[in-house]
């Protein structure tokens, strides 16, 4: 995976409308089956395959010539390649890969780098019979439901209000702690992302910090694979002892997100005069200005009232726990009926009473007139003639049947097979601006008070009609009646004076 | 966000009871919170956000209230005191309680797991029925009206005077020691108006339907989902330099690769989507804070503020105006340009905006004044949103030619006719051809398409907005619609059910023959098939509901009631560009080699893409 070509906007934050190459970008294979794959555009044999790069999924190989400079959304056929003669090729080299991709494979194949073995000419991918997927540029919600490696996940409805409550907004610098598999991560850089630095402003980001090393390791790739340095500052430490500094200087945060095991061991460093360490005066790894607002997200319940009793003596307020239950619904279409042909999904029983009552009319009748009738040996063949005479009846024709496949039956929603009942508990908190007594003499001199003119907010019936008359008189004073009216007026003038226009 | 209360601003007040109010902090006025009392507005300027003000008694030297913040250990102390005595059981617990235990089959107590006590008495030790409240009415308006220590002794008193206080259970006690602050203690908080808490607001003391009962989470989730988010820097077009002669040819042409970063709305929440967009498009607030003196901010804000009173008679009379887009290149810190821009000089950034398509002939984007911005001011103080907002209605969109302002060539004249007329006509024929060329823009570069997304919260149906606006979606752009109601949104979600696919696909729809790719995008739908059901991509209907809990030592459980109604849901897809001609799916059960026919009749046969 080759790295991105720095100042080039992230794919995440501008994809702009076509695919390029050495990007990541979204295979679509089915509704939640994504595989993301960095397109390459190689010339010559790549990776035993003669048309290039190929990707394979279980819909076909797609060679990344096929992908490139297409427009996001687009469709793909898949094309005829040659993958059974590649794999007996590559075991007759000798190749340190062992795992490449295979016919077989479906899920997250990743076209492995290019190792610049390729000569002589690309092969012109031809489309194959059947079989395709869909390219979409990568979101932070298609990312997180297509995570390459999964420890624990912030789903979409999760992030989403956490970065909401935590107003990460354009311009915030928001502290992460426990960076995981990176869905987060991802979700909050598009959320403060306000340009890339480099103009002197200081500009959005997200400073993150990882304890496990492979992790650490895999973050950091990703980061650069996805466009986000300077964007993102991943750190391989463990908060609990070591802070929020970064080179011991403040990355001055005005958001805090924690998925830690034990927030209340991180908590001491997030206050407004930095960590507790008795000799050395640490700073605050907070802004000192700025209003701070903290989330933590954790299982289980033990978890929150530790860090909620933390949070309370380190001067959080508003503190609130919430959990957020998230459903996804499925549409179907519920066919029930006796005169529908007999297929998957539908229920060959009435209707409705009207339908039950026509059939038991029916069968009724069909009794009476055995009954009436004299028996005679070739009963049974009668009654197999008269059968098939009334399904006729009831059989659809043919462009019925069509529609019924789409239209027929009464739209019902449903909830997922599985739903995520708990996924963790979030706790919000806000940390106010810090506020001496040296302040307020400050804000008092400069806003001094004394000299109110006017009550506003609940007042009685009598200064509120007082008020109101008031207002009147003025506007009569005024006589124009206020701006609308001046407006008004001079419009008229206009139409007045000067006739036809130009 | 700014960091600390600014004069003249939209806050949000937060009651002890939980209500809130919005008002503005205007310099020099008396805030009166009805019972709570009053005090100057002077004392919240420039102070900081969500700490928890006190009213004060009054000095006896003075005719106001002073406001102290209450320190955080004051807040919690009840809770501190709880937490360091573990079994907060009431002192009336005697020691016969500890040995029941759960297993003896005793209702309603509650035993700690560790030491086995009992923390909860049972209800068997009913309160007595007479049991009341031994201070009149009389007595307690006699109390408020006295310096009171902020309410604060009232409810002390009300404690001590009620008879069978120490029959109740620390759980009762607890709650009615809540429920008395609430009601006579002189405490609030001043929260910052943003969309969170403005919606807030809005669902909770105002009129929820206003804002189409959009929840926060919802709001989130529709951000989220529309990946809105920060579209780049602001890019203008370069000024056609029109001379006042020149008619339409003069303006400047739609450049399709600059436009980046757009999102189109469909807003009936009164403007609250916009504004939860705008915030985290980075374009809702007038100033981002660099400063580090929030009081010189402060002071700032307020001389601007008197600027604008100053200018609120109407300039546009004078010859010498100051146009919008003028102000605009100002805000963006340019040098100062000596000469005016022409007429056709576009105000848009072509970056980075929020294009709102509205039903009437002028949007409803009344919430936006919280943030200072006016849709319908003709001359508005600098503010992000008036580059980066752009409304045009449905006819401008969809049948521009029969819309009067943006079909209705501009006004010409030549300088020498211009120069004669009176200041008055002059600037009016420059408002009309200004009108024009922002008309022409937005009207043009909305129907060139390339949005980056699509977001609605609308009472329109869902269909018709998409017949509509799909084409001008880019390829792979998110969509993301809100309705508080399933059902519109799951009547949309069948229009791409994979039967319908399937037919579309398998050629079952006469009338899509031999359509190109093209020119199904913009097919105008059918009766059977209203939309095209290969245009979106991963279809789905979800919701989302935040359970908000209670956390206190010995008594964490959800919160026993919270707002009904609805719970609100959205659909979400992407955007696909079909390819040309048919395609046949590949099943996972199937050999190399599909029949395609068979295939596309099966349902059993699981289809890319499907949804």
């Amino acid at each position: 995976m080759t790295s991105t070509v720095p100042h080039q906007v992230s794919p995440f934050l501008d994809p702009g409308r076509r695919t390029k190459a050495d990007s990541l970008a979204i295979l679509q294979l089915s509704r939640d089956d994504f595989v993301p794959v960095y397109l390459q555009s190689t010339v010559g044999e790549h990776d035993g395959y003669a048309e290039g790069a190929v990707t394979n999924t279980r819909f076909g190989s797609f060679p990344h010539s096929t992908l490139l400079n297409v427009p996001w959304g687009s469709q793909i056929r898949a094309s005829k390649v040659d993958t059974g003669s590649r794999g007996r090729k590559r075991k007759r080299g000798v190749t340190e890969e062992a795992d490449g991709p295979s016919s077989e494979a479906t899920e997250n194949v990743v076209a492995e780098k290019e190792d610049g073995t390729a000569n002589g000419t690309t092969k012109q991918a031809v489309a194959d019979s059947s079989g395709f997927i869909h390219i979409l540029p990568p979101t932070p919600e298609i990312w997180t439901t297509s995570l390459p490696h999964r420890t624990q996940v912030v789903y979409t409805p999760d992030y989403s209000y956490i970065l909401q409550r935590i107003r990460a907004r354009p311009g915030t610098t928001i502290i992460e702690a426990g960076a995981g598999s990176g869905s987060f991560t991802h979700a909050s850089v598009r959320a403060v992302y306000n340009g890339y630095p480099g103009d002197g402003k200081r500009k959005g980001k997200v400073v993150s910090f990882e304890f496990n090393e492979e992790r650490y390791h895999k973050m950091k790739k990703e980061i650069l694979d996805h466009g986000l340095e300077g964007l993102v500052t991943l750190t391989h430490r463990d908060v609990y002892r070591d802070g929020f500094l970064l080179d011991g200087k403040s990355p001055e945060a005005d958001a805090v997100f924690l998925d830690l095991p034990a927030p209340w061991e991180a908590l001491p460093h997030l206050t407004r005069r930095g960590g507790k360490d008795g000799e050395t005066e640490r700073v605050s790894p907070l802004h000192p200005k700025k209003t701070v607002h903290i989330c933590t997200f954790s299982p289980c319940i033990e978890q929150v009232t530790r860090t909620v009793s933390t949070l309370r003596h380190l001067g959080w307020v508003d503190i609130e726990m919430v959990e957020i239950a998230h459903r996804k619904l499925h549409t179907l279409r519920e066919r029930v009926g006796l005169n529908l042909p007999v297929d998957r999904g539908v229920n060959n029983s009435p209707r409705d009473v009207e339908e039950a009552l026509g059939r038991l009319a029916e069968i009724e009748e069909r009794l009476r007139e055995t009954i009436a009738r004299p028996r005679t040996d070739g009963d049974d063949e009668d009654m197999e003639d008269e059968k098939p005479a009334v399904d006729a009846e009831k059989k659809m024709d043919a462009p019925e049947l069509l529609k019924y496949m789409w239209q027929d039956g009464r739209l019902v929603t449903r909830m997922e097979p599985e739903i995520k009942s708990h996924t963790s508990y979030l706790v919000f908190a806000v940390l106010p601006v810090e506020w001496t007594a040296e302040d307020e003499a400050a804000a008092l001199e400069k806003y001094p008070v004394g000299g109110e003119q006017k009550v506003v907010g609940q007042l009685d019936r009598k200064t509120r009609k007082e008020e109101r008359r008031q207002l009147l008189e003025q506007q009569k004073a005024n006589k124009s009646g206020g701006k609308r009216a001046r407006r008004k007026a001079r419009d008229e003038r206009i139409a007045a004076t000067s006739g036809d226009p130009a | 966000m700014y960091s600390a209360i600014l004069p003249n601003s939209w806050v949000v007040l937060k009651l002890p009871t939980g209500v809130t109010r919005t008002i503005t902090i205007s310099p020099n006025t008396t805030i009166s919170l009805g019972k709570y009392g009053s005090f100057p507005a002077n004392l919240l300027i420039g102070r900081p956000y969500y700490v928890t003000y006190e009213i004060q008694d009054k000095r006896p030297d003075e005719e106001f209230s002073r406001l102290r913040i209450v320190p955080t250990e004051e807040l919690y102390a009840e809770i501190f005191a709880d937490e360091a005595a573990p079994n907060c059981s009431t002192p009336a617990a005697e020691a016969t309680d500890a040995v029941l235990s759960a297993k003896d089959g005793v209702e309603f107590s509650l035993v700690d797991a560790e030491s086995g006590d009992v923390v909860t008495k049972s209800s068997r030790e009913v309160i007595d029925e007479n049991a009341r409240q031994t201070l009149t009415q009389e007595e307690i308006e006699e109390l408020k009206q006295k310096g009171n220590n902020a309410g604060k002794d009232v409810i002390a008193k009300l404690l001590l005077s009620h008879t069978a206080i120490d029959q109740k259970t620390s759980y009762s006690l607890a709650k009615y020691k809540l429920l008395k602050t609430k009601k006579y203690v002189r405490r609030f908080q001043i929260v910052p108006v943003d969309a969170p808490n403005l919606a807030h607001w809005q669902l909770e003391d105002r009129e929820a339907s206003k804002i189409m009962d959009m929840r926060a989470e919802m709001m989130a989730l529709v951000g989220c989902w529309g990946n809105v988010h920060y579209g780049g820097e602001p890019v203008f077009l370069e000024d056609p330099k029109a001379t006042t002669d020149q008619g339409e040819e003069a303006c400047a042409p739609i450049q399709q690769d600059l436009l980046k970063g757009r999102w189109l709305v469909v807003d009936d929440t009164g403007g609250m989507l916009v504004a939860a967009m705008a915030e985290r498009m980075g374009i809702l607030y007038t100033q981002e804070e660099e400063s580090d003196d929030s009081f010189r901010e402060a002071t700032v804000k307020e001389e601007e503020a008197v600027e604008t009173q100053g200018e609120d008679v109407d300039t546009e009379m004078a010859d010498g105006q100051e146009t919008v887009a003028a102000k605009k290149t100002e805000d963006e810190g340019k040098p100062k340009n000596k000469n005016r821009p022409s007429d056709f000089a576009i105000p848009f950034s072509q970056t980075n905006t929020i294009t709102v398509v509205h039903g009437a002939s002028q949007p409803n984007l009344s919430f936006l004044n919280y943030w200072n911005f006016d849709a319908t001011s003709p001359n508005h103080p600098p503010h992000p949103l008036l580059n980066h907002l752009l409304n045009l209605s449905w006819l401008q969109l969809v049948k521009p030619e029969l819309d009067t302002s943006y079909s209705t060539p501009p006004l010409k004249a030549t300088p020498e006719v211009l120069s004669s007329w009176k200041p008055t006509r002059r600037g009016n024929f420059h408002r009309k051809r200004r009108r024009y060329a922002r008309i022409r823009f937005i009207v043009d570069s909305a129907r060139a398409g390339g949005f980056s997304g699509l977001v609605c919260a609308s009472t329109m149906d869902p269909v018709s907005i998409l017949k509509h606006t799909l084409p001008l979606i880019d390829g792979g752009a998110p969509i993301a619609i809100y309705s508080p109601t399933l059902e519109p949104l799951a009547a949309l979600a069948d229009l791409f059910s994979v039967s319908r696919r399937t037919a579309w696909t398998s050629g079952s729809v006469p009338e899509i023959a031999d359509k190109t790719a093209e020119e199904l995008e913009r097919w105008e739908g059918s009766e059977d098939f209203p939309l095209n059901p290969m245009l979106l991509l991963g279809t789905s209907i979800q919701t989302s509901r935040a359970r908000r809990w209670q956390v206190l030592p010995g008594r964490t459980h959800p919160l026993m009631t919270e707002r009904g109604g609805t719970d609100g849901y959205i659909f979400t897809a992407w955007k696909a560009k079909p390819a040309d001609g048919r395609i046949a799916a590949r099943g996972r059960f199937k050999r190399r080699k599909t029949e395609p026919d068979s295939s596309a009749m099966v349902e059993a046969v699981e289809t890319p893409a499907s949804s």
